[in-house]
């Protein structure tokens, strides 16, 4: 059978998501030894089927249907989809995820549960692989709690720690208030287009003005995802887990699935909400950069930096630029996996992840080092690496966006956007300087000591690391017009800004050699602790939120023991008390009536005796008397 | 047949048990067990010959049980009539299964197993009579008669506290069949059995001869005041008290009744009355106090019972009796009703956040979730009313499980606190999984049962034509709250290191071989219904679309 027949491409769908699920229970049972060449395997199965898949994509988006729930006339179907869009992202989700598969083979070595690890992972991957290839937004809805789940179980991995198990509940929770928002919205979706395909949201949108609350409600779930402003806390938290849980979840999966819906609900953004969701997204760049920069740990440098480029992504969403923004996730993916593998080895040689403990690491680690160097340079959008040509899109089409607007205020969002990807570069550079150059600082391992890492460590950072270069995406590699990308996905704006390369590469400039002369304030000025704490998000939330809910359950514990119940105890209690009052009332007035009665009877008796006197004629007089009474009663 | 034999059998095993002598005591669990586990065969036969398609009763069984004449005042008639549909079939396979749990769970009793057993017996006979009861007055019967077992079931193996827990319980309920009992006569003076009457009058010889036609004429007849009052035949049966053409032109709670007392029409009185009665079952917030004093006194596995089976009926005498007998009654307070709705999930949920006792989380958790049930009925939509309905089945058996699990660690080290306990996956891994699946299927993560229930109760009530939509949009909160208090308990007593109370005493040894056996089994079957719930909307879809039809005129 020609594999390109929509039958064997259903077919092919079909086995590729039910993978990872079979790969998840296969893991439950299967040795400790074979588990990670088990999933390896399953996953590397997986890429090699979604890079068929992706070659043999039909020009119509394939649909594969089932009934899920028939309520008395309205079906509700498991529908997947399969289009380029969706092609795209399983590539890279099965790419990143072997990468970081094989790289945990080492990194994990004496994890003793491991079996439970690479379980979860295909959890991950599985439930990851469902929301790209979801054709609904319930299907969406359900693979995005089912995310939720595989990264709470990843992320509290160490659940022995208490940090973990809290960073993990935290992640769900955040995410939950996201999601209750974006179920909210599919209730308005349905309520409104009387159907939840996606493939109905191109035409739906036509001809009626969309509730602006539709599109915000349903951006709450990417809020929360994709840790936009305010829902991001959980992600700096998210740390707890094993350093390669977290390259997959900060490059391809999880937060990835936030800009992923965008792209899917795009057509649903009225654009009023579309303007909201450009402003969270260029507030939530400008937060996450800014935290970023104080910093010490290495690993929540990089977390901030994503926040940051989520922004981005985001913003680039809300500017209309939908192609733009998911060039910005594929590339990212790449380079941040990367930098966070390459961080992983950096963790293994030091054993800290406090870079004020590190520094000077250039010789020590080489490979480790270039390709550390390779994907910063790419994140922070140094020309000839990808970063460079994702950016450039991005900032491209939000000025292309600003210039439409009617107000001239909305040309604020592509200057900050600019401004941050500066602000990437100072922070990234910093990083570089503290991590790699300077005096090695590490009190409990010396310098030789450290090593590089296991091959298949150093395997994936090098591919990554590799694919961090701007070649790969386009020939010119200072222009990104002309990229394949955009032949899979068209691009929305074509217009260029002749000084917009300039002017970035000179903010690139400034903004790294900031950063690599910067030194840290030894004092923890305001400035400093709005960084460490990421502008008091964590504080604000934990007052405003969390306390007053606390607050307010036993609050009403209380009431309901004291109130509620108490009302209820009382009314039983009263219902006794009459009880005891009747009772009393009974022998007091009742029975005293009855005694009173018989005293009144006896009293009577001695009036009456006179009256039997044993005479006769008195005895019938008053029969015949009283005979003649009861017949006149009963004769009228 | 079968369902005579769902009622009759457990009650036959109750008598068998309370006769056998004393040295069979060991035999009583296994009696107890086959007759539950013939329960739930009987069940899926009754499952196998129910008619997807059809909207009617179906395996009705019909006698004639008493006929009173009261001279003028017509005569009065009941009936041992029962029947299945789709709103009773999934309770009654759902009961059928959470018994044979029960029993399971019950395995560990060590005193007084005769009269336990017995008790159980009787309560699973009088349980299942009640959900297939088509009568009002045998309903009734069947609904009072499991007071009794309940109340001995609490009060005399229950906790230290269990007088007083069963004692509350035991008034509460009454409280609400009294009310229940009232509307029930004012209800049967005001109908009449159509066929019945009939054939009082004269007019066909036998009910075969019924015809459509033969009930409009009879019915217009009625309603013109042209039947001889002394010739109608007052009912219960539940077909003909929710036709509302059976009502009598001058009876108390006939629709077109003028009656008003303290502002309200009779029949909005009514309404309430049965709703209140029914409300305290399920049990709807303010009415819910007895419902955790009961649980954390009652033992495992009247907990069990009692979360898993008994609060459905609340539930299924809202869709079967209070809204099928009174439309008007519900469709004129939907918002109120919905609110009452949105107040059990979000104060259960709230309350259920502060409890620091294991099965007091759990039981104001199946406040919050039965909250869900009331606001899918109120919301008179196709996705609330299946959503409801499949909310209870899956409540019943996630309920259970939960039950279970606190039932473990309290059999272990008789402590229920939270803060007992940490770490404890260390000692027990194969309990903390389980639990894990428990809490986060009762959360409603999609794939699991609880999920589904949520999900069409709250679509159903945002899509109601009746209700706000804010009302929706603060029931989704309570998910919210379900997630933080159930990760908070996992993180709390599983996560972290090891440590408990009872550290010098108790070895903390991970599930029996019995426990998992009770909790693998619910746990594939919220799965199963999460993934397929097709599985119960296809038994409810035909019965739900026509009792919609009642509302869609209004």
């Amino acid at each position: 059978m020609p594999v390109h027949t929509p039958l064997s491409l259903s077919l092919l769908t079909t086995v590729l998501l039910g993978l990872p699920f079979v790969g998840f229970l296969a893991l439950a049972v299967a040795s400790r030894r074979v588990s990670a060449l088990l999933a390896s395997l399953i996953t590397g199965l997986g890429l090699g089927l979604s890079i068929v898949l992706a070659l043999h994509v039909p020009d119509q988006p394939l649909t594969i249907q089932a009934a899920w729930a028939n309520l008395s006339g309205t079906l509700f179907s498991a529908s997947f989809r399969l289009d380029s869009l969706s092609a795209l992202m399983l590539v890279l989700v099965h790419f990143v995820a072997l990468l970081v598969q094989i790289y945990s083979v080492a990194y994990l070595h004496d994890e003793p549960r491991l079996r439970r690890y690479f379980a979860y992972l295909q959890l991950f991957v599985g439930a990851m692989l469902g929301i790209v290839l979801a054709g609904n937004l319930l299907v969406m809805y359900a693979f995005w709690e089912l995310v939720g789940l595989a990264s709470y179980l990843l992320i509290g991995f160490y659940a022995e720690r208490p940090a973990a198990s809290k960073a993990a509940k935290k992640a769900f929770l955040m995410n939950r208030v996201g999601d209750a928002g974006f179920l909210i919205g599919i209730f308005l979706t349905y309520y409104f287009f009387r159907t939840l395909d996606f493939s109905a949201f191109n035409t739906a949108g036509a001809g009626v003005t969309l509730p602006t609350v539709l599109g915000l409600c349903l951006f709450m779930g990417c809020m929360g995802k994709s840790a936009q402003f305010p829902l991001l806390t959980w992600l700096p938290d998210a740390m707890e887990g094993p350093t390669p849980v977290s390259a997959l979840l900060h490059a391809a999966t999880m937060v990835a699935a936030g800009i992923f819906l965008l792209a899917r609900i795009h057509p649903l953004l009225s654009p009023d909400a579309l303007v909201v969701v450009a402003l969270i997204g260029t507030i939530t760049t400008v937060w996450g950069g800014y935290s970023a920069l104080f910093q010490t740990d290495i690993k929540k440098v990089l977390a901030f930096s994503t926040v940051s480029q989520l922004g981005l992504m985001v913003a680039a969403m809300g500017t209309g630029n939908v192609s733009g923004a998911m060039f910005h996730l594929l590339t990212h993916a790449f380079f941040k996996a990367g930098l966070f593998l390459s961080a992983g080895a950096v963790i293994h040689a030091v054993h800290t992840q406090d870079m004020r403990h590190m520094g000077g690491l250039r010789q020590a680690l080489p490979i480790t080092f270039w390709s550390y160097t390779l994907c910063a340079a790419a994140l922070a959008g140094v020309p000839f690496l990808s970063g460079f040509l994702s950016k450039e899109a991005i900032l491209g089409g939000a000025f292309d966006w600003a210039n439409q607007q009617t107000s001239g205020l909305a040309s604020i969002i592509p200057i900050l956007l600019l401004l941050s990807s500066g602000l990437t570069m100072l922070y990234m550079a910093r990083q570089w300087r503290l991590v790699f150059f300077g005096n090695y600082r590490n009190r409990h391992i010396s310098l030789e000591q450290t090593h590089e890492p296991d091959w298949l460590m150093r395997g994936p950072m090098v591919v990554l690391a590799v694919l961090s270069i701007g070649f790969w995406f386009s020939i010119n590699p200072l222009s990104v017009h002309g990229s394949w990308f955009f032949c899979v996905l068209p691009a929305t704006s074509e217009s260029h800004f002749w000084w917009l390369a300039p002017v970035s590469i000179g903010l690139i400039a400034v903004g790294g050699w900031a950063g690599f002369r910067m030194k840290d304030p030894r004092t923890e000025t305001l400035a400093v602790r709005l960084s460490l704490e990421y502008g008091f998000l964590d504080v604000l939330f934990q007052h405003l939120v969390i306390n007053p809910t606390q607050k307010l359950a036993n609050l009403l514990s209380r009431a309901d023991r004291r109130l509620v119940d108490g009302a209820v105890n009382k009314l039983g209690v009263s219902l006794v008390v009459l009880a005891y009052i009747v009772r009393t009332l009974d022998r007091l007035v009742i029975d005293g009536i009855v005694n009173g009665a018989a005293w009144l009877a006896s009293l009577l008796g001695q009036m009456t005796r006179s009256v039997q006197n044993g005479r006769v004629q008195s005895y019938i007089t008053v029969t015949v008397v009283g005979l003649v009474l009861v017949l006149w009663w009963l004769l009228y | 047949m079968i369902l005579s034999l769902l009622i009759f059998l457990p009650l036959l095993g109750a008598l068998v048990i309370a006769l056998l002598p004393e040295s069979q005591v060991i035999q009583f669990r296994w009696i107890a067990f086959v007759i539950t586990l013939a329960e739930v065969m009987l069940s899926v036969v009754a499952y196998r010959e129910f008619n997807q398609a059809i909207d009617d009763y179906q395996l009705v069984e019909q006698v004639n049980w008493i006929t009173l004449p009261l001279g003028n005042l017509g005569i009065v008639s009941i009936d041992y009539l029962l029947g299945i549909d789709g709103i009773s079939l999934p309770l009654v396979i759902l009961s059928a299964v959470v018994m044979l749990i029960g029993v399971g769970a019950s395995w560990t009793m060590t005193h007084r197993l005769r009269a336990y057993y017995s008790l159980y017996l009787l309560l699973t006979g009088t349980v299942m009579g009640c959900f297939v009861a088509l009568d009002f007055f045998l309903f009734f019967l069947f609904f009072e008669f499991m007071l009794l077992p309940m109340y001995f079931l609490i009060g005399l193996w229950g906790g230290p506290r269990r007088e007083y827990a069963s004692i509350k319980f035991f008034l509460y309920t009454l409280f609400g069949s009294l009310l229940i009992l009232l509307v029930m006569i004012g209800l049967s003076l005001s109908v009449m059995d159509p066929v019945s009457t009939a054939i009082t009058a004269g007019l066909i010889p036998d009910p075969s001869a019924v015809t459509d036609e033969l009930m409009r004429s009879i019915q217009s007849a009625l309603q013109s005041g042209q039947l001889n009052s002394a010739q109608i035949v007052h009912t219960f049966t539940m077909r003909y008290l929710s036709d509302s053409n059976n009502y009598l032109p001058n009876a108390l709670l006939n629709p077109a009744s003028q009656l008003i007392v303290w502002g309200f029409s009779a029949r909005q009185l009514a309404f309430w009355a049965i709703f209140i009665g029914f409300a305290i079952k399920l049990p709807i917030v303010p009415l819910h106090t007895w419902l955790p004093e009961a649980h954390v006194e009652a033992p495992t596995p009247v907990s069990v019972v009692l979360a898993g089976v008994l609060l459905k009926i609340g539930g299924y005498g809202f869709l079967r009796i209070a809204w099928d007998f009174f439309p008007d009654g519900a469709v004129n307070y939907t918002q109120i009703l919905a609110g009452l709705g949105v107040l059990s999930i979000v104060y259960g949920g709230l309350n259920a956040l502060a409890q620091a006792d294991l099965k007091k989380m759990i039981a104001y958790s199946s406040v919050s979730h039965m909250g869900f049930v009331l606001l899918g009925i109120a919301s008179l939509t196709a996705e609330g009313i299946n959503g409801a309905i499949y909310q209870m089945v899956s409540h019943g058996v996630l309920s259970a499980m939960l039950f279970l699990i606190a039932g473990v660690v309290y059999d272990r080290t008789h402590d229920r606190r939270i803060d007992s306990y940490r770490g404890l996956m260390k000692p027990m891994p194969r309990y903390t999984t389980l639990t894990a699946i428990a809490f986060f299927a009762s959360l409603g993560l999609p794939g699991f049962s609880g999920f589904v229930g949520e999900l069409f109760t709250l679509m159903g009530s945002f899509q109601s034509r009746w209700l706000a939509g804010w009302l929706t949009v603060v029931a989704t909160t309570g998910v919210l709250l379900a997630a933080a208090y159930f990760l908070w308990t996992l993180q709390r007593m599983f996560f972290g290191p090891y440590w408990s109370r009872h550290e010098a005493t108790t070895v903390l040894t991970d599930l029996t071989a019995r426990e998992k056996l009770m909790l693998i089994p619910l746990a594939v079957l919220a799965l199963l219904l999460g993934l397929f719930p097709n599985l119960i909307f296809n038994l409810t879809n035909a019965t739900v679309t026509q009792w919609l039809l009642k509302f869609s005129v209004e």
